[in-house]
């Protein structure tokens, strides 16, 4: 008895000892978040960049929710992975870390850049996002509510979409006429289709109190006062795709990244036109993610060749092209399959978003913590205790104040 | 003599508390089954309509190296507890039974180490692993976990109800102090080494903050930072998330279901909770 526990002992202790080894070490990780299957092409970019350079990449994912929390303990733990996938709210957080990529890739090429303090870019921008509206079309159709397609000259505007989509109250097997998802990106790209941006140049004063950002504000805040969408999202923080997906909610405010998700929805849907403001403006928010490099991994040299290599048309479409997803490369033409026309649509609204909105929305992301501060903002308009018009008077002061 | 009478509402009461705590666990399992259409119902359905292995089979192919996952898992567990319980009870039955300077002091520092929520340290405790080599291994996971001060109070207190004639009478005896522990602590405690084993290994099993600062590489992923991976900025894979998370309840049931006796008797012994 005591030889087979001995015996077990070693074997055991032997088995751990192997396990706990290392085989096929990697030259560097780069460190990931997924929303999709986009993290199972970028393995295959890697071993493909593998088979051609002989280096081993190895791609590590870390959940969203603690995603920012991992690269900052690694950091200052002196283990900074060599690369990793930003968000521009990531970037801003870690501006000080990341490496300049000037001279890496062709700026000219890509749009949605975000830069450093430098005015150099500090991430390959990867895929674009942008804001859009989903519609159930099952419900409605059912429910008479007329809307516009892509293409059509007469774009509705708030006012006519809220009319349009009241018909949804009263309709059967409707749980509530929409959801907007989780919370200020979509609450800003409100604010340009009135009309207005945010900074005025050279970005001190703000516009945010002006009557066109009170509208903006309003038309939310009353959506969620009178129960157009759902508090649910704001409460849950999450919840709007898997409330759609029920397929019992008539729209969705959300963005590109959710078209693959909804592939296997059993009702049919389509992304039409976002409203715009009595005078006609359309406007999508941009966003998107970038490969950056991180500073003090000890491969920053390696990291930066990589991100050259990933600049290369080639591989660069075939990463936007396999997931799919918008690409940031100007240009590019993606197949997006089944998805053409929910792309396209996302596509027309990029066109037709004035560009001065585009880049009065990248000076806002370079604001610390500016996510946090317009999302605490748009819940307040959920909550229904203070005024629209309050409630931008205190976004503007913590922006400016975050500024100065 | 009277007998005590169990009052008329404690069957209704514990059958209550049964179902409250049960029931979102049977949930989360059933709708492991559940195809992905009927996951998004409005009114939810508790029992799956039709029975579905697609979302295991998506979760299996969603983890890159899903074999090695699970076994990461396991050996953690096992190795741990395994270190666990020898260092607890060892260290419990010196605090308890021996007296040498210091040894109040001592028991403080451990029981405050108690009081640090571990999102505190994470830097220092980062810096450590990597000092020592540790960072991306198993071993990072495997043996600083191993002491905890938890466990060691427990054993201490657990072990002080032990009388000290039993422990003097084997010295007069002639028995040496290798020879008392095993022979009279080990045994007397099993109660309170099943409950340890037992926590410890659910412990590790679902640890999630401890192997998020410890590892990187994904083929030395455990379960719960594999589970983690189905959470986007975006979107979350509930369908994966939820299969993943009925695999890796099997364990601990079974775990449960062979050491029911000892882990009732421990838990009533020592005090200890979940």
């Amino acid at each position: 008895m005591k030889k087979f526990l001995v015996l077990s002992l070693t074997l055991f202790t032997a088995f751990v000892v192997a396990a706990c080894g290392t085989s096929d070490r990697p030259d560097f990780q780069m460190m990931w978040f997924s929303d999709g299957t986009e993290g199972q092409v970028m393995r295959e970019l890697l071993e493909r960049y593998r088979d051609e350079t002989g280096v081993y990449i190895e791609l590590f994912e870390i959940g969203w929710d603690v995603y920012e929390t991992r690269l900052g303990t690694m950091i200052d733990g002196g283990e900074a992975p060599a690369l990793v996938r930003t968000t521009e709210g990531v970037m801003n957080n870690f501006k000080d870390l990341l490496i300049e990529l000037d001279d890496v890739f062709d700026t000219t090429a890509y749009t949605n850049i975000f830069y450093s303090a430098n005015n150099l870019p500090l991430g390959l921008p990867m895929d674009v996002t942008a804001n859009g509206l989903f519609v159930n079309t099952d419900i409605l159709d059912r429910c008479g509510v007329e809307y516009p397609v892509r293409g059509d000259e007469d774009i509705w505007t708030w006012d006519e979409f809220t009319t349009e989509m009241d018909k949804l109250r009263d309709c059967d097997d409707v749980s509530v006429p929409g959801v907007f998802d989780f919370q200020g990106h979509r609450f800003m790209a409100m604010i340009y289709q009135q009309g207005v941006k945010i900074w005025n140049e050279p970005f001190t004063d703000s516009n945010l109190t002006s009557p066109e950002a009170v509208q903006a504000l309003t038309i939310l805040h009353d959506f969620y006062q009178n129960g157009m969408i759902s508090k649910e999202v704001f409460v849950s923080g999450g919840a709007a795709a898997e409330m759609f997906q029920t397929g019992t909610v008539g729209f969705h405010m959300s963005g590109n990244w959710r078209v693959s998700g909804y592939g296997d929805n059993d009702f049919e849907w389509a992304v039409i036109p976002m409203p715009t403001g009595p005078e006609g403006h359309r406007a999508t928010l941009l966003g998107g993610k970038a490969m950056s490099a991180v500073q003090g991994s000890g491969n920053e040299q390696a990291a930066k060749d990589f991100i050259a290599w990933l600049a290369e048309p080639a591989n660069h479409d075939e990463f936007n092209n396999f997931v799919p997803f918008l690409s940031a490369r100007i240009g590019a033409e993606i197949d997006f399959g089944e998805f053409q026309e929910a792309y396209s649509m996302f596509q027309d609204e990029i066109n037709a978003t004035d560009p001065a909105f585009v880049s009065d929305w990248l000076t806002q992301t370079q604001i610390p913590g500016m996510y946090p501060m317009i999302n605490l903002m748009t819940d307040r308009a959920a909550e229904g205790v203070m005024t629209p018009l309050e409630i931008l008077e205190a976004l503007e002061a913590s922006l400016i104040a975050a500024m100065e | 003599m009277r007998r005590h009478r169990t009052p008329w509402f404690t069957y209704p009461l514990a059958v209550f508390f049964a179902a409250f705590f049960l029931i979102p666990v049977i949930y989360a399992v059933m709708s492991a089954f559940k195809p992905v259409a009927e996951l998004r119902l409005i009114v939810p359905t508790f029992f799956p309509r039709s029975l579905t292995l697609d979302n295991f089979r998506s979760a299996w192919n969603a983890v890159p190296h899903f074999p090695t996952v699970l076994f990461n898992t396991f050996l953690v567990a096992v190795s741990s507890t395994a270190l666990a319980v020898t260092i607890n009870t060892m260290s419990g039955y010196a605090l308890a039974k021996f007296r040498f300077k210091g040894d109040t002091l001592i028991l403080m520092i451990i029981l405050a180490t108690i009081m640090l929520p571990l999102e505190v340290i994470m830097v220092p405790i980062f810096r450590v692993l990597r000092f020592f080599g540790m960072y991306n291994s198993l071993w990072a996971l495997i043996i600083p976990p191993a002491a905890t001060p938890a466990g060691i109070f427990l054993m201490r207190q657990f072990l002080l109800t032990i009388p000290n004639d039993l422990i003097e009478s084997a010295r007069i005896d002639g028995a040496s102090e290798w020879k008392i522990f095993y022979k009279i602590i080990v045994p007397n405690a099993k109660p309170a080494i099943a409950t340890i084993a037992i926590f410890s290994f659910m412990w590790r099993w679902n640890d999630y903050i401890w192997p998020l600062i410890a590892i990187s590489s994904p083929r030395k992923y455990t379960l719960q930072l594999a589970i983690a991976t189905f959470q986007g900025q975006y979107q979350t894979d509930w369908s994966s998330l939820l299969a993943t998370s009925a695999i890796s309840m099997i364990p601990m049931l079974i775990i449960f279901l062979i050491f029911q006796r000892q882990f009732v008797q421990g838990t009533v012994e020592t005090g200890m909770k979940g």
